[in-house]
């Protein structure tokens, strides 16, 4: 259904609305229920809508985050900062710790992306009070499945030792084929965290910069496709509950793999736009071959005022050939060495 | 009055036979009839069906029935260039969608264009799955969607995942050379006209090696002709390759089938084998 009426932000739709009472969120503008009891009303915000009467979801959106998927373990059930810490932690993040901390061992062989101004620290962060993105008492990925770990351990051990063989042994990332976090669902890169939305007929278009992949969401109620068709990102098939869109994602290939998951992966997303700057991103993920359980986070989308750049991924892959040069080069002088030695 | 019909021409050209008397009057007419005439000519009898904000709606899925991607002049069908692909890898005959016929190559950049035909199997981008630019991602052998709202268009193709956002405000300048370029439009009446530039000199606009420099400027236009077709045109302007402009004119159709939808053609994972084997573990092929 189509909701055209004014939403003030004390109107909000219902799923926002008891968010706002029971967690004190810290997104951009928008005014809380407690605030709005105590300070003077705030001018009241409006749901901006498309002529077609949707919710307006246009424009480029950031996920860029300095809080982590799952909560580091000592902060327990904690699954908000206070202001205090939250601007504690955010500044920690954002002005203590360098790139090179953040891309972690990759660093030494790698750039200093803030002098690219790629890095976290250089961009718009949507930040937020979780302490997790993953919301629940436990913060973190549920426990896989026995057969998961059977299946996840099996895999390390076929990959052990043949790391750098081939293309094939390679990430999928490195591979410019499909990025982890483009998902769906969608979560911060380590860079160029961007997504833009445009609205057509019937249609939700959703291009993440990484790596140029577009989303054509259909909202006319479709089914799903043939379960015989498999993709890299699935089949997404889009519908509004009031001001939300919701998004369900199935069909994904065995080989997409989010972490560890199946092609039995199922995944919802949900879109609610709560303020000018802000559009309240959360999903659930779902898959019996290899969580215990379902789980969900949520994390804002927060406005950019900036176009997206083409992420030409594969076009400009050299670590691909440069990588595999490297581990022949290396094969080649160890077969050396082995002769020299044999020779002596 | 209006002169909108060629019928009415007709009536006064037939008038001034009837009386010498006018004759000049009628010479006159008979001048200006043609010129009044001619943007009635020009403009499509058809309307396109209108977005929520009024605009032409060429939101859906299209594509072309044409060979231009195999070689936009007209071309006789040929053997490929991958022998064992036989019947398969064959090159389908098609008509020119260059207008003219004839592409105005400068003479260093036709000796060229022959060099890359030759070399195709190793240069044309299309083989490494490289993303295609502009004009050449309309008429390939896959479908596009167009996703239309009022500040932005986007357009996703099916090959390569390659996308376009065309900018639908302010015209704004390139801000730095891509694949696929920089994208500003606007309406003029029921065209979707399309300012492309920024656009590398990586891409190509066929498989028959035809090129262009980073100084490519491509003006697209998208005229509605029938619910279900709309005629594409691409003005390709390069003083580095080419002695004056030229145009490329064809039919998007659309993919009117009710479920019909793109599906991914991320090709980078079946160029791999070609760009990478040869950097394999030698005992573990």
């Amino acid at each position: 259904m189509i909701r055209r009426s004014l939403t003030s932000s004390f109107f909000v739709p219902s799923a926002i609305a008891v968010a706002w009472l029971t967690m004190p969120l810290a997104f951009g503008q928008a005014p809380s229920a407690v605030a709005a009891k105590t300070a003077p009303a705030p001018k009241p915000w409006t749901l901006p809508h498309l002529p077609d009467g949707h919710p307006d979801f246009e424009g480029v959106w950031t996920n860029a985050s300095v809080t982590p998927l799952e909560r580091p373990k000592e902060l327990g059930a904690k699954e908000f900062y206070t202001p205090e810490e939250a601007a504690e932690h955010d500044k920690h993040e954002l002005e203590d710790r360098t790139s090179w901390d953040r891309l972690g061992n990759q660093a030494t062989v790698h750039y200093d992306m803030s002098q690219f101004g790629l890095d976290v620290s250089k961009v718009k962060v949507a930040l937020s009070r979780r302490t997790s993105l993953i919301i629940g008492p436990d913060g973190r990925v549920p426990p896989l499945t026995p057969e998961a770990r059977q299946r996840l351990a099996d895999r390390a051990a076929k990959q052990r030792g043949h790391e750098f063989d081939s293309y094939e042994n390679r990430p999928l990332q490195e591979r410019c084929i499909v990025w982890a976090n483009e998902g769906p669902p969608m979560l911060p890169a380590a860079y160029n965290s961007n997504l833009q939305i445009v609205q057509g007929d019937g249609y939700v278009g959703i291009l993440q910069e990484i790596i140029h992949d577009a989303r054509m969401i259909p909202t006319d109620g479709r089914p799903h496709l043939d379960s015989g068709i498999r993709q890299w990102m699935g089949d997404s098939r889009g519908h509004w509950e009031g001001d939300t869109l919701v998004v369900d994602t199935t069909n994904f290939t065995s080989r997409t793999a989010f972490r560890g998951s199946t092609e039995t992966l199922h995944v919802v997303e949900r879109f609610t736009r709560v303020s000018d700057d802000t559009i309240l991103y959360e999903f659930t993920v779902d898959d019996p071959a290899t969580w215990t359980r379902p789980w969900t986070a949520q994390l804002p989308l927060v406005k950019v005022d900036a176009p997206i750049f083409e992420y030409a991924c594969h076009e400009g892959n050299l670590g691909m050939p440069n990588t595999l040069s490297g581990a022949r080069a290396a094969d080649k002088a160890a077969a050396e060495k082995a002769a020299q030695k044999d020779a002596k | 009055m209006t002169f909108k019909t060629s019928g009415i021409r007709i009536g006064l050209v037939a008038q001034c036979g009837w009386s010498r008397r006018i004759a000049i009057a009628c010479a006159a007419l008979a001048a200006i009839a043609p010129a009044i005439s001619q943007p009635a000519a020009q403009t499509p009898a058809y309307r396109a069906p209108r977005t929520s904000d009024g605009k032409p709606n060429l939101n859906g899925i299209w594509q072309v029935l044409n060979t231009a991607n195999w070689d936009i002049q007209g071309h006789a069908a040929a053997p490929g260039p991958m022998l064992p692909l036989g019947a398969i890898g064959a090159v389908p005959p098609g008509l020119s969608v260059v207008e003219g016929g004839e592409i105005p190559y400068l003479p260093a950049a036709a000796a060229k264009k022959k060099e890359n035909f030759a070399n195709r199997l190793t240069l044309d981008p299309e083989v490494k799955c490289y993303l295609p630019g502009v004009p050449r991602a309309t008429y390939m052998p896959y479908p596009f969607q167009i996703v239309q709202s009022q500040k932005r268009i986007m357009i996703s193709y099916q090959y390569a995942s390659a996308t376009r956002i065309i900018n639908m405000e302010n015209p704004k300048k390139a801000p730095i050379d891509s694949w696929m370029g920089w994208s500003n439009g606007h309406w003029e009446g029921d065209t979707l006209v399309v300012d492309v530039t920024g656009l590398n000199d990586e891409t190509w606009f066929d498989r028959a090696g035809d090129f262009h420099s980073d100084a490519l400027h491509v003006v697209e236009r998208y005229t509605p002709r029938s619910p279900d077709s709309m005629r594409y045109e691409a003005t390709i302007e390069d003083p580095k390759v080419f002695s004056r402009p030229w145009k490329m004119s064809m039919l998007l159709y659309r993919h009117a089938e009710d479920n019909a939808q793109l599906l991914e053609f991320k090709c980078v994972e079946f160029v791999e084998e070609l760009m990478y084997g040869h950097l394999r573990k030698k005992s573990s092929q």
